[in-house]
């Protein structure tokens, strides 16, 4: 398998490390009313999609960075990768 | 009190060998240095490295010489890069850091890399083996710099002619790394 890395180019999935579910990138708020209930959710609970999946790829063998790549759990196409900076901050996050 | 020197003992120290149509062998005083670009001083840092050096930092997976070419910048993403350079006595660091004048962190690496220089007629079919990048000169031009991993260890690739790669692998493996490539060597001669 190959991932297109948005900076160094098309790049042996060997050299990467699978973390999972994009859906870390947004880690609740602590102060919440139901911060427990969402903790919960957060720490536990994961869709399981047959189709497009967003998941978190880490280039350990590479530049360090980490990705969020949108593959297709069936036919383990990958559609779209990016950097995971760029996505935390396209959802509002500081850093 | 006994009065005691310290002598420095690189892994890979005196290597220097030929083989059919490659050339295999560890540069000598090779300082290396990262340098970290801060968040939010990105573009004061990529300033200071260009003043200093007379060359802009390059993208990432790319490298250029100094203006002087005693010193290689290798950018390996988006907030780090190494300077790599030939510097005898063990203060490569201070060295870099004077220059920075303070706009980026840097560190000290030279002691955590070993390096190789393969070049030759021969070198990417002996490297095609075991390096996963395209090493193809329309694919990895001049200048161009991959970290990768090469039999399983963690490797810096750098085209810097032609024919000729600087490989920097992690000192406390060089002498596995360098078994790597002689064998790659000896399989494809």
């Amino acid at each position: 398998m190959i991932i297109n890395h948005p900076h160094l180019g098309p790049r042996d999935a060997a050299e990467f490390i699978y973390l999972g579910d994009a859906s870390l990138i947004d880690r609740p708020d602590w102060q919440d009313e139901n911060a427990t209930e969402k903790f919960y959710e957060y720490g536990y609970l994961r869709n399981n999609p047959a189709g497009e999946h967003q998941e978190l790829w880490y280039h350990e063998q590479g530049d360090r960075s980490w990705l969020v790549v949108t593959r297709n759990t069936l036919t383990h196409e990958i559609t779209k990768v990016e950097m995971a900076r760029d996505v935390a901050r396209a959802r509002g996050r500081s850093k | 009190m006994p009065e005691f020197t310290l002598t420095s003992a690189p892994p890979l120290a005196g290597y220097d060998q030929s083989f059919d149509g490659v050339k295999l062998g560890a540069p000598v005083d090779l300082a290396i240095v990262s340098i970290a670009l801060p968040l939010g001083g990105e573009v004061a840092a990529e300033k200071a490295i260009k003043s200093a050096y007379g060359a802009a930092l390059p993208a990432p997976g790319k490298s250029v010489l100094s203006k002087d070419g005693l010193a290689r910048l290798v950018r390996l993403s988006s907030d780090a890069a190494f300077v790599i350079f030939t510097h005898a006595t063990p203060d490569a660091e201070p060295h870099v850091a004077e220059k920075l004048k303070g706009a980026a962190y840097t560190t000290d690496q030279t002691d955590v890399w070993s390096a190789l220089e393969i070049s030759g007629a021969k070198a990417r079919t002996a490297l095609e083996r075991i390096c996963p990048i395209d090493l193809h000169a329309d694919a990895f031009a001049d200048g161009d710099a991959a970290r990768t991993s090469m039999e399983h260890l963690g490797t810096l690739i750098i085209r810097t002619g032609g024919d000729a790669f600087l490989l920097l692998s992690a000192s406390s493996s060089a002498k596995s790394f360098l078994h790597a490539v002689e064998t790659s060597i000896h399989n494809t001669a």
